[in-house]
């Protein structure tokens, strides 16, 4: 019946004679069948359609989106090639600091490990400040939109 | 026949695969024809899955930003519309269960009551109308079933991806909706 009354499956024409001969000998399964497919005439002539300002204002909705989509790209793009560029130097930098250290321990009678721990710390440890406040600056402003 | 259907099944399906690279792309231009394609059909589906012309205009412009932002997801070996309407249907499931977060003392309904709507009876013509009313008065699952298959021509399985139910399931909606609605129809009938 429901294969009967749309879609795009078909009846096998065995079914087809089978379901017309049993409507007419029942009343009840004739009648749902009149309704139901009075039913689906009335549902497929319902006049619902999209209007112009809407679908303008989807593609416009749209167009922002996808500036919005690009900006955020470039940002990370630029942001990439920062943390590339500065990871570089920092390398090239440890490496000459390094060999530079290495001599003025050995004149000064430093002991390594303690000029080896001062160098790495002086490296990482404004990367890790920087870090912790940009961190509490996002905690403090998601609070402050949270209260607003 | 059988070469007419294999012949119609392969260009749907490169279809398909052609909407999966620009979708990919972010093509706008596809993007564009997509929404010329079958922006009334989603609408169609919207309003009556929600009950109301804003709420379903609202979920319109929200579905095709989904569809932009993740049209990665579609893989092409589905027709595109399944998809689309599965997209807006979670968008409405989404709103609904917000709606009920947010204001749990909100007595209005996201289903009218009784009467037909301003909307329904403007809608040109009195039995459009009437079939409308009619519809209110089902479950918001019998009604999604009821539009996908009469509407929307769309087959059992197609209505299944949509709705993520099993066949049986989608046929016993079917069955008493329809079921539902007769007795409708005959008072209008008579």
């Amino acid at each position: 019946m429901l294969i009967a009354l749309g879609g795009p499956e078909s009846m096998e024409e065995s079914d087809c004679a089978w379901l017309s001969g049993h409507l007419e000998s029942c009343e009840e399964c004739r009648e749902f069948a009149d309704a139901s497919a009075e039913a689906v005439r009335m549902l497929r002539a319902v006049p619902i359609s999209a209007g112009w300002s809407l679908v303008s204002a989807t593609r416009s909705r749209l167009r922002q989106r996808a500036l919005e989509l690009q900006r955020q790209r470039e940002r990370l793009w630029v942001a990439t090639v920062c943390c590339a560029a500065v990871t570089l130097c920092t390398l090239l930098t440890t490496a000459a600091l390094w060999g530079g250290l290495a001599w003025l321990a050995r004149e000064t009678r430093v002991i390594s490990p303690l000029w080896q721990m001062l160098l790495l710390a002086a490296n990482f440890m404004p990367a890790l400040f920087a870090a912790v406040l940009l961190l509490a600056r996002g905690i403090h402003l998601s609070d402050r939109t949270w209260e607003g | 026949m059988n070469a007419t259907a294999c012949c119609f099944a392969s260009a749907m399906a490169d279809e398909n695969a052609e909407i999966a690279r620009g979708l990919r792309r972010r093509n706008p231009d596809l993007l564009d024809r997509l929404i010329e394609k079958y922006q009334h059909r989603l609408l169609r589906y919207l309003v009556h899955l929600t009950g109301r012309r804003e709420l379903a205009e609202d979920v319109f412009q929200d579905t095709w930003i989904r569809v932009f932002e993740r049209g990665a997801q579609y893989d092409g070996r589905h027709d595109f519309g399944t998809w689309l309407f599965s997209i807006a249907r979670h968008l409405v499931i989404d709103r609904e269960r917000r709606r009920r977060e947010t204001a749990v003392d909100d007595p209005a309904p996201l289903v009218a009551a009784d009467e037909p709507s301003a909307f329904d009876l403007a809608a040109g013509r009195e039995q459009s109308g009437r079939i409308l009313a009619a519809m209110r008065h089902l479950s918001a699952e019998h009604r999604e079933a009821l539009v996908l298959r009469f509407q929307e021509d769309m087959s059992l399985e197609e209505i299944g991806r949509v709705t993520g139910a099993p066949l049986s399931t989608v046929k016993s909606r079917l069955y008493r909706g329809l079921t539902a609605l007769a007795p409708w129809i005959k008072g209008e009938m008579l």
